[in-house]
Protein backbone atom coordinates (compact mmCIF):
# COMPACT_ATOMS: atom_id res chain seq x y z
CA UNK A 1 0.00 0.00 0.00
CA UNK A 2 1.29 3.74 -0.90
CA UNK A 3 2.07 5.60 2.49
CA UNK A 4 0.19 8.16 1.01
CA UNK A 5 -3.10 6.17 0.25
CA UNK A 6 -6.19 7.11 2.66
CA UNK A 7 -7.23 4.02 4.77
CA UNK A 8 -10.63 3.66 5.71
CA UNK A 9 -12.48 2.24 8.76
CA UNK A 10 -16.18 1.82 9.80
CA UNK A 11 -16.37 1.10 13.74
CA UNK A 12 -19.51 0.14 15.46
CA UNK A 13 -19.44 1.53 19.16
CA UNK A 14 -21.69 0.88 22.16
CA UNK A 15 -22.19 3.62 24.71
CA UNK A 16 -23.57 1.21 27.65
CA UNK A 17 -24.85 2.00 31.16
CA UNK A 18 -27.89 2.47 33.69
CA UNK A 19 -30.67 4.79 32.74
CA UNK A 20 -29.76 8.86 33.57
CA UNK A 21 -25.92 8.39 33.71
CA UNK A 22 -25.51 10.28 30.76
CA UNK A 23 -25.17 8.25 27.99
CA UNK A 24 -26.74 10.87 25.16
CA UNK A 25 -25.40 13.99 26.68
CA UNK A 26 -21.95 12.22 26.44
CA UNK A 27 -22.86 11.94 22.59
CA UNK A 28 -24.55 14.95 21.95
CA UNK A 29 -21.70 16.60 23.69
CA UNK A 30 -18.73 14.81 21.16
CA UNK A 31 -21.14 15.28 18.31
CA UNK A 32 -22.29 18.68 18.69
CA UNK A 33 -21.06 20.15 21.93
CA UNK A 34 -24.59 20.39 22.87
CA UNK A 35 -25.57 20.10 26.91
CA UNK A 36 -29.41 20.17 27.60
CA UNK A 37 -30.36 19.85 31.26
CA UNK A 38 -33.56 18.34 31.07
CA UNK A 39 -33.75 14.38 30.99
CA UNK A 40 -35.37 12.51 28.06
CA UNK A 41 -34.96 8.52 28.28
CA UNK A 42 -33.62 6.88 25.33
CA UNK A 43 -36.11 4.84 23.71
CA UNK A 44 -34.36 2.36 21.92
CA UNK A 45 -31.24 3.12 20.45
CA UNK A 46 -30.17 6.07 19.29
CA UNK A 47 -27.72 5.57 16.36
CA UNK A 48 -25.60 8.75 15.79
CA UNK A 49 -22.81 8.61 12.51
CA UNK A 50 -19.78 10.36 12.89
CA UNK A 51 -17.01 10.68 10.31
CA UNK A 52 -13.41 11.53 11.70
CA UNK A 53 -9.90 11.33 10.52
CA UNK A 54 -6.78 10.14 12.18
CA UNK A 55 -3.40 12.18 11.26
CA UNK A 56 -1.24 9.95 12.71
CA UNK A 57 -2.10 6.70 10.31
CA UNK A 58 -3.74 8.89 7.81
CA UNK A 59 -7.21 6.88 8.29
CA UNK A 60 -11.20 8.26 7.68
CA UNK A 61 -13.12 6.33 10.47
CA UNK A 62 -16.70 6.34 10.31
CA UNK A 63 -17.81 5.67 13.57
CA UNK A 64 -21.57 4.79 14.38
CA UNK A 65 -22.49 5.08 17.55
CA UNK A 66 -25.19 3.50 18.98
CA UNK A 67 -26.57 4.88 22.33
CA UNK A 68 -28.68 2.11 23.59
CA UNK A 69 -31.31 2.21 25.82
CA UNK A 70 -30.59 2.09 29.50
CA UNK A 71 -34.13 0.12 30.61
CA UNK A 72 -34.22 -3.90 31.33
CA UNK A 73 -37.62 -3.55 29.27
CA UNK A 74 -35.06 -3.52 25.88
CA UNK A 75 -33.62 -6.57 26.89
CA UNK A 76 -34.70 -9.04 24.57
CA UNK A 77 -33.98 -7.15 21.37
CA UNK A 78 -30.35 -5.86 23.00
CA UNK A 79 -28.20 -9.07 21.19
CA UNK A 80 -29.59 -7.59 17.96
CA UNK A 81 -28.01 -4.25 18.79
CA UNK A 82 -24.78 -5.57 19.67
CA UNK A 83 -23.90 -7.17 16.24
CA UNK A 84 -20.62 -5.87 14.58
CA UNK A 85 -19.90 -4.12 17.80
CA UNK A 86 -15.91 -3.71 17.89
CA UNK A 87 -16.17 -1.24 21.26
CA UNK A 88 -17.93 0.26 24.38
CA UNK A 89 -17.68 3.13 26.16
CA UNK A 90 -18.76 1.09 29.82
CA UNK A 91 -20.20 4.71 31.82
CA UNK A 92 -21.10 5.13 34.98
CA UNK A 93 -22.42 8.52 37.44
CA UNK A 94 -20.14 9.06 40.02
CA UNK A 95 -22.60 10.26 42.44
CA UNK A 96 -24.66 6.60 42.39
CA UNK A 97 -22.87 3.59 43.48
CA UNK A 98 -25.34 1.22 41.94
CA UNK A 99 -24.55 2.47 38.16
CA UNK A 100 -21.02 1.85 39.32
CA UNK A 101 -21.77 -1.62 40.24
CA UNK A 102 -24.03 -2.79 37.77
CA UNK A 103 -21.06 -1.92 34.96
CA UNK A 104 -19.53 -5.32 36.37
CA UNK A 105 -23.09 -7.18 37.10
CA UNK A 106 -24.70 -6.39 34.11
CA UNK A 107 -23.11 -4.08 31.41
CA UNK A 108 -19.71 -5.67 31.12
CA UNK A 109 -21.71 -9.26 31.16
CA UNK A 110 -23.76 -8.21 28.22
CA UNK A 111 -20.80 -6.61 26.04
CA UNK A 112 -18.63 -9.84 26.59
CA UNK A 113 -21.37 -12.21 25.34
CA UNK A 114 -22.72 -10.83 22.51
CA UNK A 115 -19.31 -8.58 21.40
CA UNK A 116 -16.46 -10.76 19.86
CA UNK A 117 -13.42 -11.37 22.63
CA UNK A 118 -11.13 -8.35 21.03
CA UNK A 119 -14.01 -5.86 21.52
CA UNK A 120 -12.50 -2.72 23.26
CA UNK A 121 -13.83 -1.00 26.30
CA UNK A 122 -13.36 2.36 28.20
CA UNK A 123 -15.05 2.75 31.72
CA UNK A 124 -15.96 6.03 32.33
CA UNK A 125 -16.88 8.05 35.51
CA UNK A 126 -19.06 10.62 34.04
CA UNK A 127 -20.61 13.60 36.23
CA UNK A 128 -17.19 14.59 37.81
CA UNK A 129 -18.59 18.53 37.85
CA UNK A 130 -20.73 16.73 41.19
CA UNK A 131 -18.20 16.27 42.96
CA UNK A 132 -19.44 17.52 46.01
CA UNK A 133 -22.50 14.32 45.57
CA UNK A 134 -19.46 11.93 44.96
CA UNK A 135 -20.33 7.96 46.14
CA UNK A 136 -17.53 6.38 43.91
CA UNK A 137 -14.51 7.73 44.57
CA UNK A 138 -12.02 7.89 41.23
CA UNK A 139 -9.41 5.62 42.66
CA UNK A 140 -12.06 2.98 42.99
CA UNK A 141 -12.69 3.42 39.92
CA UNK A 142 -9.37 3.35 38.43
CA UNK A 143 -8.53 0.02 40.49
CA UNK A 144 -12.13 -1.50 39.08
CA UNK A 145 -10.87 -0.50 35.38
CA UNK A 146 -7.73 -2.55 35.79
CA UNK A 147 -9.79 -5.86 37.55
CA UNK A 148 -12.07 -5.95 34.20
CA UNK A 149 -9.27 -4.94 32.04
CA UNK A 150 -10.55 -1.90 30.55
CA UNK A 151 -8.32 -0.50 28.13
CA UNK A 152 -8.81 3.00 29.78
CA UNK A 153 -10.25 4.72 32.86
CA UNK A 154 -11.61 8.36 32.35
CA UNK A 155 -13.58 10.54 33.87
CA UNK A 156 -15.88 12.97 32.35
CA UNK A 157 -18.21 15.85 32.77
CA UNK A 158 -20.65 15.39 29.26
CA UNK A 159 -22.17 19.08 30.80
CA UNK A 160 -19.08 20.85 30.75
CA UNK A 161 -17.59 18.44 28.19
CA UNK A 162 -14.43 17.69 30.07
CA UNK A 163 -12.58 14.65 28.70
CA UNK A 164 -15.62 14.21 26.87
CA UNK A 165 -13.12 14.16 23.11
CA UNK A 166 -10.50 12.20 24.84
CA UNK A 167 -12.70 9.33 25.96
CA UNK A 168 -13.83 8.94 22.31
CA UNK A 169 -10.71 9.38 21.09
CA UNK A 170 -8.79 6.70 23.08
CA UNK A 171 -11.53 4.25 22.46
CA UNK A 172 -11.03 4.69 18.66
CA UNK A 173 -7.28 4.65 19.42
CA UNK A 174 -7.51 1.39 20.63
CA UNK A 175 -9.89 -0.43 18.36
CA UNK A 176 -7.40 0.52 15.79
CA UNK A 177 -4.72 -1.05 17.48
CA UNK A 178 -6.98 -4.00 17.73
CA UNK A 179 -6.78 -3.87 14.08
CA UNK A 180 -3.32 -3.90 13.54
CA UNK A 181 -2.70 -0.11 13.62
CA UNK A 182 0.29 1.28 15.38
CA UNK A 183 -0.97 3.93 16.80
CA UNK B 1 -25.71 6.79 -3.32
CA UNK B 2 -25.40 5.23 -6.54
CA UNK B 3 -27.98 4.36 -9.33
CA UNK B 4 -30.81 5.65 -10.82
CA UNK B 5 -33.29 7.96 -8.65
CA UNK B 6 -36.57 7.97 -10.82
CA UNK B 7 -39.09 6.70 -9.84
CA UNK B 8 -42.50 7.07 -7.13
CA UNK B 9 -43.58 5.42 -3.82
CA UNK B 10 -46.71 4.64 -2.33
CA UNK B 11 -47.09 5.84 0.89
CA UNK B 12 -47.96 2.85 2.08
CA UNK B 13 -44.76 1.34 1.75
CA UNK B 14 -43.46 4.59 3.70
CA UNK B 15 -45.32 3.88 6.85
CA UNK B 16 -44.87 -0.17 7.00
CA UNK B 17 -40.97 0.80 6.37
CA UNK B 18 -41.10 3.33 9.31
CA UNK B 19 -43.94 0.97 11.20
CA UNK B 20 -41.15 -1.97 11.16
CA UNK B 21 -38.48 0.35 12.38
CA UNK B 22 -40.23 1.82 15.43
CA UNK B 23 -40.80 -1.93 16.60
CA UNK B 24 -37.78 -3.14 16.18
CA UNK B 25 -35.06 0.22 17.09
CA UNK B 26 -38.03 2.06 19.15
CA UNK B 27 -38.75 5.62 18.83
CA UNK B 28 -35.40 6.93 18.87
CA UNK B 29 -34.54 4.52 16.37
CA UNK B 30 -36.69 5.48 13.65
CA UNK B 31 -35.55 8.96 14.33
CA UNK B 32 -32.07 7.87 14.03
CA UNK B 33 -32.81 6.90 10.33
CA UNK B 34 -34.76 9.74 9.25
CA UNK B 35 -31.88 11.82 10.67
CA UNK B 36 -29.01 11.05 8.75
CA UNK B 37 -31.60 11.06 5.77
CA UNK B 38 -32.75 14.59 6.46
CA UNK B 39 -36.15 13.32 6.10
CA UNK B 40 -36.59 13.46 10.16
CA UNK B 41 -40.43 15.39 8.84
CA UNK B 42 -41.58 12.03 8.39
CA UNK B 43 -41.35 10.73 11.82
CA UNK B 44 -44.71 11.41 12.76
CA UNK B 45 -46.61 10.74 9.39
CA UNK B 46 -50.28 9.52 10.07
CA UNK B 47 -53.65 9.72 8.23
CA UNK B 48 -51.68 10.15 5.19
CA UNK B 49 -53.33 8.30 1.94
CA UNK B 50 -51.65 4.98 1.81
CA UNK B 51 -52.06 5.02 -2.32
CA UNK B 52 -50.47 8.40 -2.69
CA UNK B 53 -47.16 8.66 -3.64
CA UNK B 54 -43.59 9.62 -2.71
CA UNK B 55 -40.29 10.50 -5.17
CA UNK B 56 -38.26 7.41 -5.59
CA UNK B 57 -34.91 9.88 -4.26
CA UNK B 58 -36.73 10.37 -0.67
CA UNK B 59 -37.56 6.68 -0.47
CA UNK B 60 -34.03 5.82 -1.31
CA UNK B 61 -32.24 8.54 1.27
CA UNK B 62 -34.01 6.44 3.88
CA UNK B 63 -33.04 3.25 3.06
CA UNK B 64 -29.27 4.80 2.34
CA UNK B 65 -29.34 5.94 6.00
CA UNK B 66 -30.32 2.62 6.99
CA UNK B 67 -27.47 0.87 5.84
CA UNK B 68 -25.27 3.45 6.91
CA UNK B 69 -26.62 3.20 10.92
CA UNK B 70 -27.40 -0.80 10.81
CA UNK B 71 -23.69 -1.49 8.98
CA UNK B 72 -22.66 -5.01 9.80
CA UNK B 73 -26.50 -5.44 11.85
CA UNK B 74 -27.53 -8.55 9.83
CA UNK B 75 -29.79 -9.88 11.78
CA UNK B 76 -31.09 -6.45 12.58
CA UNK B 77 -31.43 -5.68 8.90
CA UNK B 78 -33.30 -8.99 8.44
CA UNK B 79 -35.31 -8.74 11.00
CA UNK B 80 -37.05 -5.61 9.75
CA UNK B 81 -37.31 -6.86 6.60
CA UNK B 82 -39.90 -9.56 8.00
CA UNK B 83 -41.62 -7.01 9.94
CA UNK B 84 -41.16 -4.67 6.72
CA UNK B 85 -43.49 -7.56 5.21
CA UNK B 86 -46.05 -7.83 8.19
CA UNK B 87 -46.46 -4.39 8.24
CA UNK B 88 -46.81 -4.11 4.36
CA UNK B 89 -49.12 -7.23 4.06
CA UNK B 90 -50.44 -7.67 7.50
CA UNK B 91 -52.77 -10.20 6.45
CA UNK B 92 -50.43 -12.32 4.16
CA UNK B 93 -50.87 -12.71 0.72
CA UNK B 94 -50.24 -15.57 -2.43
CA UNK B 95 -46.20 -15.14 -2.90
CA UNK B 96 -46.58 -14.07 -6.23
CA UNK B 97 -49.42 -11.52 -5.81
CA UNK B 98 -46.78 -10.36 -3.47
CA UNK B 99 -43.68 -10.43 -6.02
CA UNK B 100 -46.19 -8.64 -8.25
CA UNK B 101 -47.50 -5.84 -5.85
CA UNK B 102 -43.98 -4.93 -4.68
CA UNK B 103 -42.72 -4.16 -8.31
CA UNK B 104 -45.78 -2.11 -8.59
CA UNK B 105 -45.43 -0.24 -4.83
CA UNK B 106 -42.28 0.50 -5.43
CA UNK B 107 -42.02 1.67 -9.24
CA UNK B 108 -38.27 2.61 -9.86
CA UNK B 109 -35.03 0.86 -11.91
CA UNK B 110 -35.40 -2.39 -10.45
CA UNK B 111 -37.10 -6.00 -10.76
CA UNK B 112 -38.41 -8.50 -8.77
CA UNK B 113 -39.68 -12.00 -10.36
CA UNK B 114 -40.10 -15.38 -9.77
CA UNK B 115 -37.95 -17.47 -11.76
CA UNK B 116 -38.03 -21.72 -10.72
CA UNK B 117 -40.78 -22.64 -8.64
CA UNK B 118 -41.14 -26.42 -7.16
CA UNK B 119 -42.96 -28.05 -3.87
CA UNK B 120 -39.49 -27.96 -2.12
CA UNK B 121 -37.92 -24.27 -3.77
CA UNK B 122 -38.81 -21.03 -5.02
CA UNK B 123 -36.13 -18.80 -6.71
CA UNK B 124 -36.52 -14.97 -7.06
CA UNK B 125 -34.42 -13.34 -9.48
CA UNK B 126 -33.80 -9.75 -7.91
CA UNK B 127 -32.43 -6.95 -10.51
CA UNK B 128 -30.67 -3.70 -9.17
CA UNK B 129 -31.77 -4.27 -5.70
CA UNK B 130 -32.86 -0.93 -4.23
CA UNK B 131 -32.20 -2.61 -0.80
CA UNK B 132 -28.33 -3.61 -0.98
CA UNK B 133 -26.78 -0.80 -4.08
CA UNK B 134 -23.89 -0.01 -1.45
CA UNK B 135 -21.17 -1.64 -2.27
CA UNK B 136 -19.89 -3.69 1.03
CA UNK B 137 -24.33 -3.89 1.87
CA UNK B 138 -25.56 -7.43 1.99
CA UNK B 139 -29.19 -7.27 1.08
CA UNK B 140 -30.20 -9.26 4.65
CA UNK B 141 -33.46 -6.73 4.49
CA UNK B 142 -34.81 -7.75 1.35
CA UNK B 143 -34.20 -11.31 2.35
CA UNK B 144 -36.17 -11.21 5.67
CA UNK B 145 -38.94 -9.41 3.57
CA UNK B 146 -38.94 -12.13 1.16
CA UNK B 147 -38.35 -15.14 3.28
CA UNK B 148 -41.37 -13.74 5.57
CA UNK B 149 -43.32 -13.07 2.86
CA UNK B 150 -42.93 -16.62 1.74
CA UNK B 151 -43.42 -17.96 5.42
CA UNK B 152 -46.59 -16.47 6.09
CA UNK B 153 -48.41 -18.11 2.65
CA UNK B 154 -47.61 -21.71 4.07
CA UNK B 155 -48.69 -23.96 7.10
CA UNK B 156 -46.90 -23.76 10.50
CA UNK B 157 -45.17 -27.14 10.58
CA UNK B 158 -43.03 -25.35 6.73
CA UNK B 159 -39.85 -23.42 7.38
CA UNK B 160 -38.39 -21.12 4.41
CA UNK B 161 -35.31 -20.79 5.05
CA UNK B 162 -33.36 -18.20 2.15
CA UNK B 163 -29.68 -17.72 0.51
CA UNK B 164 -28.17 -15.89 -1.77
CA UNK B 165 -25.34 -18.11 -3.60
CA UNK B 166 -21.83 -16.95 -3.92
CA UNK B 167 -22.75 -13.38 -2.44
CA UNK B 168 -20.27 -11.11 -2.98
CA UNK B 169 -21.11 -8.15 -1.51
CA UNK B 170 -17.91 -5.85 -2.27
CA UNK B 171 -18.76 -6.84 -6.33
CA UNK B 172 -20.20 -3.87 -7.89
CA UNK B 173 -22.63 -5.84 -9.15
CA UNK B 174 -23.92 -7.86 -6.12
CA UNK B 175 -27.89 -6.01 -6.52
CA UNK B 176 -28.04 -8.56 -9.08
CA UNK B 177 -28.81 -12.02 -7.46
CA UNK B 178 -30.94 -14.98 -7.11
CA UNK B 179 -32.08 -15.92 -3.45
CA UNK B 180 -33.05 -19.25 -3.03
CA UNK B 181 -35.96 -19.93 -1.10
CA UNK B 182 -36.30 -23.35 0.45
CA UNK B 183 -39.41 -24.80 2.14
CA UNK B 184 -38.57 -27.45 4.65
CA UNK B 185 -40.75 -29.51 7.13
CA UNK B 186 -40.16 -28.79 10.51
Amino acid sequence: MNSDEIKEFVFKITVLGNSAVGKTSLINQYIEHSFKEDYKPTLGANIIRKDVFVDEINAKCRLILWDLAGQEKYQIVRSLYFQGCVGALLVYDITRHNTFNDIEGYWLKDFKRYVKKEGSYILIGNKMDLDDQRTVPEEEGRKFAEEIKASDFIETSAKFNQNVDLAFKNLVYQILRNHGEEI
Amino acid sequence: MIGEYKGVVKNKVITALLTAYHEVLDYDGLKSILREANLLDLKDIKNIDPNDTIDFFSFKKIITAQNILLFECNSLLETIGEKFSFYLFPFGKDFKEIIKEINELIQADWKVEIIKKTPQEIQVEVKKCIFCSEIGVSCDFFKGFLVHSLQKTLQSNMKVEGSIENEDVYSPDHYNFVLKLKINKV
